[in-house]
């Protein structure tokens, strides 16, 4: 019997294929370990979806969704939401993040 | 055809046309100075402005417009019309009420001026069509039109476009079930962004925005990583040089001791 179709066949996994210029989390860790800040692809990935989840947050409050944090990690996994990330942040002068 | 179109047709049709005594008996009255014969002179030759102006609908212009311009052109037959020389009112009129309708379309059936060589070069292009339909009994294509003319393709698609009449979007397109009119502005779908969705965007915007200043700046290089979004040049502390840079710096500094 197959397996029940959930999120990853209906949304994909984010992968940053389809991201000019995107890295990999193994690259990803290479590059912050040569630049001094040693840690692993699983790190990178750890911290990536932690600083999605930060933005995911809010959303989720805005639109009154789920607030648990499972619910946000589902947001922030998701590619979508990942894509819409990219153009607000490519919208927002990029100086301004921090 | 409007309403009131309608009943101006209707009105105009009760006045009777005028015999030939009849036309020289109220020219020498209007000379004179009689408003009431000249009056009744307009009202009796109206019919030939509404038919004038009828030859020339469908040239981008309502039709209201050019029975305003074709009476105008009327009036100056009028005023400018000498029995003496023996013509039917008619013959002198038709020539003056083509001139105003036609001076009117040349200026208000584009929304735009159009170059005197654009013009010309339109001319040439409905000549070499009449021409060419008259030999072969066929339209040419827009290829065939710009070999005989000698000029580009484009140039003959950026004229065939320029001779698209204009349309006004308050035009009625359709009745509707209710009996009440449509305009094109009734059925044209709006294909902008709804408010709606404009405002849910630059509401994410401010809160995304407020959350991406809590990253930290390493969260913050990890995003830009994993997105591709360039990092500043000039943020050395959070951004400092890679290994590479470093070892070629090092070797640099090496080979100048």
């Amino acid at each position: 019997m197959s397996m029940p179709k959930g999120f990853k066949a209906r949304k994909g996994y984010a992968t940053v294929t389809e991201i000019p210029g995107g890295m990999d989390y193994r690259s990803i860790a290479e590059k912050m370990t040569e630049s001094g800040d040693k840690m692993n692809h699983a790190t990178a990935r750890n911290i990536f979806l932690k600083a999605m989840m930060k933005i995911a947050a809010p959303i989720h409050e805005l639109y009154q969704l789920d607030n648990c944090e499972g619910s946000i990690m589902t947001t922030a996994k998701d590619p979508e939401f990942q894509s819409g990330v990219i153009d607000i942040m490519d919208e927002l002068s990029v100086s301004n993040i921090v | 055809m409007s309403n009131v179109l309608e009943s101006f047709f209707q009105q105009v049709g009760k006045t009777d046309l005028l015999t030939r005594d009849q036309e020289i008996e109220l020219s020498k009255l209007i000379e004179s100075g009689d408003k009431r014969a000249r009056d009744r002179m307009i009202r009796a030759n109206l019919r030939l402005a509404i038919s004038i102006a009828k030859q020339y609908q469908n040239k981008g212009c309502d039709m209201e417009d050019l029975i305003q311009e074709s009476s105008i052109g009327l009036i100056k037959a009028i005023d400018r019309f000498d029995w003496r020389r023996g013509f039917k009112f008619s013959t002198y009129a038709c020539w003056w009420i083509k001139q105003s309708v036609r001076r009117h379309i040349a200026s208000h059936s584009a929304s735009f001026k159009l170059p005197a060589y654009a013009k010309n070069m339109m001319f040439k292009i409905q000549q070499v069509i009449n021409e060419y339909e008259e030999e072969f009994g066929e339209r040419p294509t827009q290829a065939e039109i710009a070999e005989a003319l000698g000029v580009s393709h484009d140039m003959i698609n950026a004229m065939v476009d320029c001779a698209m009449p204009t349309v006004s979007i308050e035009k009625t397109v359709s009745m509707g079930s209710d009996g009440g009119s449509k305009t094109l502005k009734d059925v044209l779908p709006d294909e902008s962004e709804e408010i709606d969705d404009v405002l849910d965007r630059q509401k994410i915007i401010s809160v995304m925005r407020q959350a991406l200043s809590t990253l930290t700046p390493r969260e913050e290089r990890i995003v830009r990583l994993r997105f591709g979004i360039s990092e500043p040049d000039d943020d050395h502390e959070n951004y400092p040089i890679t290994q590479e840079e470093y070892d070629s710096l090092v070797t640099s500094k090496e080979s100048a001791q």
